[in-house]
């Protein structure tokens, strides 16, 4: 059941670089949360910072009512969050937004652009079977959580734009590369920077493989009220065939056929 | 627990506190975090007589004790708005008092809104003119900066519309007393104020203003001085209801505005940090005054002491 709810901050710990990891007891959000959603963490309860930062969902256990996220320093309302010790408290609004879809026979294969792989550690958790997770990113610095996904199970395949470990290119091109190895019943999920999946979403329209994307832009309440984190999405009702769809609410996981690329 | 009974001319609220429009959607993304019903009014997004997008992304941007936004009033449009199931229909059952925010590019565009309006005026408690928005093009603030302008936004309205009306003043003028008279002789019922404030913030890294649309409207508890200030003066210069926004996070926040003349209030910002704010700050409001027992919120409304 969605909800606001204090939490206590269990452990709150540096990865890599600025990537950190914290740990809530949030059993409120554990008990339901879905692979795709995200929370809404107040970083500070003071009127500083008045807006709260969306994180997505790493993982959820409802056993344990654990709820791990990680994130990276950006900011100053990021950088006050990795000052939390164990024991303060964050209020934490969520789940929030829809989920990625899939079925029982689903072959999972991910395309996570930078950060996006971290989205996906939920997804590739809670698919009823290992596949591929094609992981983007800028530098080998900026790859994450690549033994997490090993030890599931998963292939992982990696593309950096330096050239600094795997592929030396695009994470589109090297899905392509691997198009053939997909059995029919496969589905893409794809979480990265908006350019990137602006290019998954382009990649995959001609392939005969249904694809979910992580879409989302700066965003303001996390439920719908304040038009903030609009995205396009394909309107044919529309004069210009799009409107604006609010990704905190419709989204911010959508099926690739419905975003508009214009 | 004192009275929170508030009058705004014909009008009563249950409580002052109403929620700004643009922060609370059309009322039913906030119905998970508590009863619509129990605030003051609810006032929705801006209403035009045409669907719009909206501005372009990126429309948010905190900054230091507040946030820039430049939404650029997308919404459904004035039919969409009274037919539509998430809309007026749904706000009819949720027992909520609903406030209608319009706007237009033409004071016939805005007459336009409030005739239609006009066939649920059971439904409606009040029409708020939005002369002041400073992120769309034409309309808006090209209207709120002008007293005559303005008069003719509410006039045109008045002609229109039995129900209350309540004009939107922009805190972006340099004797606010002018804009205040000028509605209320116009035949505007109430005053609320302020809107946000014209405002930039650039990213130092990437040398990028942070919104899309360049500029936007700066809110949050940074606009509070200078919203008490606008509506000390504003109270002073009419004898038409005030309604004070700008900044208010708490029950304190909300009992200086009322101080300063507001008879009413509307919590905005501080429902995009806090869902249930408005709530707390009608529980903050009745603490205050159950404390210092106060019987009713009326005893305090324009009680700023000024002088020995």
């Amino acid at each position: 059941m969605m909800d606001d709810v204090a939490c206590p901050v269990l452990s709150n710990i540096t990865l890599q670089d600025s990537y950190h990891k914290i740990i809530f007891d949030a059993p409120h959000i554990a008990a339901s949360a879905k692979p795709g959603q995200f929370v809404h963490v107040e970083v500070d309860d003071t009127t500083e910072h008045v807006l709260r930062r969306p994180f997505s969902i790493c993982d959820a256990d409802a056993e344990t009512g654990h709820l791990t996220l990680i994130y990276k320093v950006v900011g100053e309302g990021t950088a006050k969050l990795a000052k939390k010790p164990a024991g303060e408290t964050c209020r934490i609004l969520g789940p929030l937004g829809t989920a990625y879809q899939y079925k029982d026979d689903v072959f999972p294969v991910i395309a996570a652009g930078g950060f996006g792989s971290v989205s996906t550690m939920f997804l590739a958790k809670k698919t009823p079977r290992p596949g591929i997770i094609f992981m983007g990113a800028r530098s080998k610095h900026d790859v994450l959580l690549v033994e997490e996904y090993r030890k599931l199970g998963w292939q992982v395949e990696i593309a950096t734009d330096d050239g600094s470990e795997g592929f030396h290119g695009l994470i589109t091109t090297l899905l392509l590369n691997h198009t053939n190895d997909f059995p029919a019943e496969t589905k893409i999920f794809g979480c990265g920077p908006a350019p990137m999946l602006y290019a998954l979403i382009k990649t995959v329209a001609p392939l005969k493989f249904p694809c979910d994307v992580s879409m989302e832009q700066h965003m303001g309440c996390g439920v719908g009220a304040c038009f903030a984190c609009v995205i396009k999405v394909k309107d044919p009702t529309s004069p210009d065939g799009w409107r604006y769809s609010r990704s905190c609410k419709e989204g911010v996981v959508y099926p690739s056929t419905e975003v508009y690329c214009g | 627990m004192a009275d929170l009974t508030v009058k705004l001319g014909t009008l009563t609220l249950k409580n002052p506190v109403m929620t700004a429009s643009g922060t609370f959607g059309y009322g039913a993304e906030y119905e998970d975090f508590f009863p619509v019903s129990a605030l003051g009014a609810l006032v929705v997004k801006g209403i035009a007589p045409w669907a719009s997008h909206g501005n372009a992304t990126p429309r948010i941007a905190e900054v230091k004790g507040g946030m820039l936004n430049a939404i650029g009033l997308q919404g459904p449009g004035v039919e969409a708005f009274l037919t539509g199931e998430h809309y007026l229909p749904h706000l009819k059952q949720t027992g909520a008092t609903v406030i209608v925010n319009i706007w237009g590019k033409s004071p016939a565009d805005y007459a336009l809104v409030a005739e239609r309006l006009e066939t649920e005026r059971e439904a409606i408690a009040a029409i708020e003119i939005n002369v002041s928005c400073p992120n769309v093009k034409e309309g808006g603030l090209s209207f709120g900066t002008d007293p005559k302008s303005m008069a003719s936004v509410v006039s045109a309205v008045r002609a229109k519309t039995t129900i209350p009306i309540i004009t939107k003043l922009s805190p972006n003028v340099s004797r606010i007393a002018d804009f205040a008279i000028a509605a209320q002789d116009a035949g505007s019922d109430m005053i609320s104020l302020i809107n946000t404030i014209p405002a930039m913030a650039i990213d130092v890294n990437t040398w990028r203003p942070k919104l899309a649309n360049i500029t936007g409207g700066l809110s949050g508890p940074a606009v509070k001085p200078v919203a008490i200030k606008l509506v000390y003066e504003a109270a002073k210069a009419v004898s038409i209801p005030v309604i004070g926004m700008g900044g208010i996070m708490s029950g304190l926040d909300a009992v200086e505005f009322l101080l300063a003349g507001a008879s009413a209030v509307a919590a905005g910002t501080a429902t995009f940090g806090n869902p249930r704010a408005p709530l707390e700050v009608i529980e903050g409001i009745n603490r205050y005054l159950d404390e210092r027992g106060i019987k009713s919120v009326q005893e305090i409304i324009g009680q700023v002491k000024i002088g020995k």
